[in-house]
C-alpha cells in the first residue's frame, strides 16, 4: 500500500508515517506544491493525504489536476481551516474525505483503511479476519458465519479498531470518534467504557476470541497477528 | 430629539439664553438713570436758555419805552401778584448781582391736584431807569419720579421684545445652525461597531462641526480597522496553533505505542490527553466564534426546527440517559425557522450540552418550542448563574467543569447574528436554570 503524505510540516508528516508504518504502509513526502503536483502525476497511490495549504500552490489545484487525469487514487484533505466550504468543495472535486487538524492518528488511520477499502474492487466490501468477518456494504458483522446484531456506535467502533490494528487507540480518540465535536465538552468518557463494554461481549457471546484488550491507564486495542 | 435624562441637565443652548436674559436686565437696568440724567441735563438746559430768552425779551422792551417809577411800580405790583412765572423786583440793597439758576420744588397752585411741581429758575439782573432790578424766571420741569417711571416703563417694554426675540432667534439658531450637529449626533448614536459599517457625514459649512465629523470619522475608521485588525488576529492566531496542536496531538499518539510504559507514564500521556483536547476544543471555537463575527456562514435556509431539536436530541440521547435525565418535551411540530444549518445545529447543541453537563444526577430538562420562542431549561446547581457576564468569552470557565468557556458566547453571537433575544432566567422553587430564545 503506497501512500503519499503531501504536508509542509515535517514533524506532522513524519509522526503520520511512523504511525502508518506498522500496517505496512509504504509512505512517501511531498512538502511543496510543485513536488506534490510532480508525485501524484508521475505515480499511482492507495490514498493521498492532502494539506490544502501548501507553499507554492492551494492544495486544491491537486484535486483538480487528480480528477483531469481521471486518476483514482484515494485522497483525504487534511486542513487546519476547517472551513464547511473547503470541505464541501473538496468533496465535490473528488476528495473522498476531510480530517480538521487536529486529528488523531488513529482517527486517520482509521479514515485510510477506510478510503482504501472502497477503492478496491476486488472483494473489497467484506473484511475477513479469522472467524469475524464484516460486510462493509451490509454493514452486517458475522462471527462463525453468524450473524451479530451491533448498534450504529459499537459497528463504528469495530471498524474503528480494526483500522488500527495492534495499536492503542486512547479513550480521548474514542470518544472524539463516537461524539465528533462534544468530546471534550462531555465530563467524563464513560460512555465509551459502555459501547466498549457492550461491543466486546456482543462479539464473545457469538464466540468471538477476545481480540479487544484493555491498557490500563490509556485506552484499548485490538490485537490480531 | 431625546430628552436629556437628568432632570438638571439643559440643552446647550438654553445655558446663553438664561445668561444672555440676565444681562440684558441688567443693562437694562442700569440705562434708567442714565436716562434719566441726560434727560433731565437736557430738559434743565433748554428751559435755561428758555428763561435767558425771557430775560432778554424783557430787559429788552424795557430798554426800549420809557417809563416813570410810579408807573413802573403799579405795573410791577399788578404783574408779579398775577404770577404768570416771572417776578420782576427792585433790588433793595442796590448791588446789581451775576444772572444765576436754580432749581425749587414747590406747590403749585395752577395744577388741578395741587400737587408739588419742580421749576426751574432764572434770577438775573438789569437796570431800568438806572435803578437796578431782579428778575425771576421760572418754568415747570418735569417731576424726578415721573420721569423715572416714564423711562422704567418704557425699558421695560424693550426688555420684553429683547427676551422674546431671544427666545425666538435662540429657536430658530438651535434648529438650523445645530441642525448638522443634532444630525452628526443622530448618526453616532445609531452606531454599531460590529456591523463593521463605515458612517459618512454630510458636508457643513461651518468650521466647528466639520472638524468634528472629520475627527469623529478618523475615530470611527481607526476603531472599525483595530476591531477588524483584532477579529483577522484571532483567526490567524487560531489558524496558526491548530498545526502546533496537530503535531502535539500526533506525537502523543505515537508515545501511546510504546511498548515500555509504565502505568504511570499512561495516566500522564491520557492526562495530556485531556488537556490538549480542550485546548483544541478553545481554539476551534474562537476560530468559530471569529468566523461568525466576520460574516462568515452566509447561506441560509429554511430550516425543520422542530426536526433540528429532535435530532439533536437523539444525538445527545446516550448522555442524557448516563445521568439519568428525564427530558420534558413541548415540541410544536413542524416549525420552521430561517438561518445557516450549521450555526443552528451548533447554537441547540451548545445548550442542549450544557443542560446535561450542568444538571444533577436524575435531573430534568425541559425543553418547549413554539413559532415564537424556543426554551431548554435543566435541574442543577440552587445557585443563580451571574446575568451579568454569562455570555462573555471565558467567564463561565470554572475548574468543576473544565469547558472552553465560549459555548455560551457562542449561542449569544449566533443569536446576535440572526436579531433573537436570549435571556437566561432562574427559577428558585426548582432551582431550574433556563435558556429562552426568542425568534
Amino acid at each position: 500500500m503506497k501512500i503519499l503524505i503531501i504536508e509542509d510540516e515535517p514533524e506532522l508528516a513524519q509522526s503520520i508515517a511512523e504511525y502508518l508504518k506498522s500496517e505496512n504502509y509504504l509512505c512517501e513526502f511531498a512538502v511543496t506544491f510543485s513536488e506534490a503536483l510532480e508525485k501524484v502525476t508521475t505515480y499511482e497511490y492507495n490514498c493521498i493525504l492532502l494539506d490544502l495549504m501548501l507553499p507554492g500552490g492551494d492544495g486544491m489545484k491537486i484535486l483538480e489536476e487528480l480528477k483531469k487525469q481521471d486518476k483514482q487514487d484515494g485522497v483525504i484533505i487534511i486542513s487546519a481551516k476547517n472551513a464547511l466550504e473547503d470541505k464541501i468543495k473538496g468533496l465535490h472535486l473528488g476528495a473522498d474525505d476531510y480530517l480538521a487538524k487536529p486529528f488523531h492518528l488513529s482517527e486517520l488511520a482509521a479514515r485510510i483503511y477506510s478510503v482504501i477499502r472502497r477503492r478496491q474492487f476486488t472483494n473489497a466490501n467484506v473484511i475477513q479476519q479469522n472467524e469475524l468477518q464484516i460486510d462493509l456494504l451490509a454493514k452486517t458483522v458475522l462471527i462463525h458465519d453468524k450473524p451479530v446484531i451491533l448498534t450504529k456506535k459499537e459497528y463504528d467502533l469495530l471498524l474503528y479498531f480494526i483500522g488500527n490494528k495492534n495499536r492503542v487507540i486512547s479513550k480521548n480518540a474514542l470518544a472524539e470518534h463516537l461524539s465528533g465535536d462534544f468530546a471534550d465538552m462531555l465530563d467524563n468518557y464513560d460512555f465509551v467504557y459502555a459501547h466498549i463494554k457492550n461491543l466486546k461481549k456482543k462479539l464473545t457471546e457469538a464466540g468471538c476470541d477476545n481480540y479487544l484488550k484493555t491498557v490500563y491507564g490509556t485506552g484499548y486495542k485490538w490485537e490480531n497477528d | 430629539m431625546e430628552q436629556a435624562t437628568n432632570g438638571k441637565m439643559t440643552k446647550l443652548l438654553n445655558k446663553p439664553l438664561r445668561v444672555f436674559t440676565i444681562y440684558a436686565l441688567l443693562v437694562l437696568g442700569a440705562s434708567i438713570p442714565v436716562y434719566y440724567l441726560i434727560l433731565d441735563g437736557v430738559w434743565i438746559h433748554e428751559l435755561d436758555k428758555h428763561n435767558r430768552m425771557i430775560k432778554r425779551k424783557i430787559e429788552g422792551k424795557f430798554a426800549e419805552i420809557t417809563v416813570n417809577d410810579t408807573l413802573l411800580q403799579q405795573t410791577l405790583h399788578l404783574w408779579n401778584g398775577v404770577g404768570a412765572g416771572t417776578d420782576l423786583q427792585s433790588v433793595s440793597d442796590g448791588i446789581l448781582r451775576k444772572d444765576s439758576v436754580y432749581t425749587v420744588t414747590r406747590i403749585n397752585h395752577f395744577h388741578a391736584k395741587e400737587r408739588e411741581e419742580r421749576f426751574r429758575g432764572l434770577s438775573a439782573y438789569f437796570l431800568i431807569n438806572g435803578k437796578p432790578y431782579r428778575l425771576t424766571v421760572e418754568t415747570n420741569v418735569e417731576e424726578t419720579d415721573e420721569a423715572i417711571a416714564d423711562i422704567a416703563f418704557v425699558t421695560v417694554i424693550f426688555f420684553v421684545i429683547l427676551v422674546l426675540g431671544f427666545i425666538l432667534l435662540n429657536k430658530k439658531i438651535a434648529t438650523k445652525l445645530w441642525q448638522p450637529f443634532y444630525t452628526t449626533l443622530n448618526q453616532i448614536k445609531g452606531f454599531d461597531l460590529s456591523s463593521q459599517q463605515e458612517i459618512t457625514f454630510e458636508k457643513t459649512n461651518i468650521i466647528e462641526f466639520e472638524e468634528l465629523n472629520q475627527t469623529l470619522q478618523k475615530l470611527i475608521e481607526k476603531n472599525i480597522s483595530s476591531y477588524q485588525e483584532q477579529k483577522e488576529f484571532t483567526e490567524n492566531a487560531s489558524h496558526e496553533l491548530q498545526t502546533p496542536l496537530a503535531i502535539i496531538q500526533s506525537k502523543l499518539d505515537l508515545l501511546l505505542q510504546s511498548e515500555y510504559l509504565t502505568s504511570q507514564e499512561s495516566e500522564i500521556i491520557e492526562a495530556t490527553h485531556k488537556a490538549l483536547a480542550r485546548a483544541s476544543r478553545i481554539n476551534k471555537n474562537l476560530l468559530l466564534l471569529s468566523k461568525i463575527e466576520n460574516q462568515q456562514f452566509i447561506d441560509t435556509k429554511t430550516i425543520n426546527f422542530s426536526q433540528l431539536i429532535n435530532d439533536s436530541l437523539d444525538f445527545l440521547s446516550e448522555h442524557i440517559e448516563w445521568k439519568n435525565i428525564t427530558v420534558e418535551q413541548q415540541i410544536e411540530q413542524d416549525v420552521m425557522i430561517e438561518g445557516n444549518k450549521f450555526l443552528l445545529e451548533v447554537m441547540v447543541n451548545n445548550l442542549l450540552l450544557n443542560a446535561i453537563r450542568h444538571n444533577i444526577e436524575n435531573g430534568k430538562i425541559k425543553v418547549a418550542f413554539s413559532k415564537s420562542h424556543f426554551v431548554i431549561s435543566n435541574t442543577g446547581n440552587s445557585r443563580s448563574l451571574n446575568h451579568n457576564n454569562l455570555f462573555k468569552r471565558f467567564s463561565s470557565t470554572s475548574t468543576e467543569t473544565p469547558s472552553s468557556g465560549l459555548g455560551l458566547a457562542i449561542v449569544k453571537q449566533i443569536c446576535n447574528r440572526y436579531h433573537w433575544q436570549i435571556q437566561y432566567h432562574f427559577d428558585q422553587s426548582q432551582s431550574l436554570h433556563g435558556f429562552l430564545v426568542n425568534f
